[in-house]
């Protein structure tokens, strides 16, 4: 089964909300976390849209970072979420319920009687 | 906010340790750093800096694991991760190392011009006879000297030439750089 082709605004609008989520069950590095990212079932996401979404996170103290000393090579920085985070990925999953029932509840709603999606109307219009 | 822990409490297991990477992977992993640090250019340095040994130090470990052309090919090219973060940072900023080079580049082009117009009096002097010519411009008298025996040109450096390239270079700087952006406002969402 294939999966169907993702808008990446969707993605752009929901990622820094999954970045918290899966700092808050785990620290990692930006690379560690592209990889959960994927292995959460975002195959698709791009390694460069996480990073700078790393960034602005910390500059609004949502993750704090610590550097920790590599044997080889520069020092890595782990993210966390911050009190701050914590709170603000509350807020954000109760919205993306709320949005997703709401859409669904859209997607699923029965046509009025009588009415029908026409495709081609938008083309004759 | 970021805290140095060289001894971290809880012993993290690490799956593939960095390596040394060899000359070209090194050399592959620098032209990236250089040409991210120039689309940085306008984020602010110090966090700039940051952000760049971040991205070295991930794909050095990237690389142990997958290849370092892998590895960048995944971050993808440095003007969009650039453009990522300067997106993230929700205004836009004056681009003061382009400014500067478009302000080293117009002096270069006054000096090359006037250069180039000492060398076209000397052979027009040259083509007369030689001589001696003395010819005065933003109150530089400037002469001219090609005979059998020197061929030279001597002048004094003024302050309207001063001001010139002064003037140029400031130009062609703020231009380049979009200095007003450090009067704007954020950028709209």
């Amino acid at each position: 089964m294939t999966t169907p082709d993702r808008d990446p605004q969707l993605l752009k609008g929901v990622l820094p909300m999954l970045v918290l989520r899966l700092l808050a069950d785990e620290e990692s590095y930006g690379w560690e976390l592209v990889s959960r990212l994927q292995r959460a079932g975002l195959t698709d996401i791009a390694t460069g849209t996480v990073y700078p979404v790393l960034s602005r996170l910390e500059r609004e103290e949502q993750v704090s970072s610590r550097l920790v000393a590599s044997t080889a090579g520069p020092a890595r920085k782990y993210y966390r979420p911050t009190p701050v985070g914590a709170a603000e990925l509350v807020r954000a999953a109760e919205g993306w319920a709320a949005l997703s029932r709401t859409v669904a509840g859209v997607l699923d709603a029965r046509p009025v009687a009588g009415a029908t999606i026409d495709p081609t109307a938008a083309e004759g219009a | 906010m970021t805290s140095i822990d060289p001894t971290p409490s809880v012993p993290r297991p690490i799956a593939h340790r960095p390596v040394r990477p060899e000359f070209s992977d090194q050399l592959r992993l620098d032209w990236y750093l250089i040409r991210l640090d120039w689309h940085l250019q306008d984020y602010p340095q110090k966090a700039a800096r940051a952000i760049k040994r971040e991205i070295k130090s991930d794909l050095l470990t990237a690389a142990a694991q997958v290849g370092m052309p892998a590895a960048l090919a995944a971050l993808g090219r440095p003007v969009v991760l650039a453009h990522g973060y300067l997106g993230e940072l929700g205004r836009d900023r004056p681009r003061f190392t382009a400014g500067a080079v478009a302000a080293g580049l117009a002096i270069g082009v006054i000096w090359f011009l006037q250069i180039a117009y000492a060398f076209g009096a000397l052979d027009t002097l040259e083509a007369t006879g030689g001589g001696t010519a003395t010819m005065t411009s933003l109150g530089a008298a400037v002469t001219y000297t090609h005979t059998s025996s020197a061929i030279s040109v001597e002048g004094a450096f003024t302050w309207q030439w001063f001001a010139l390239w002064l003037g140029v270079g400031m130009v062609a700087f703020v231009l380049t750089s979009r200095l007003w952006r450090l009067w704007r406002g954020p950028a709209a969402a």
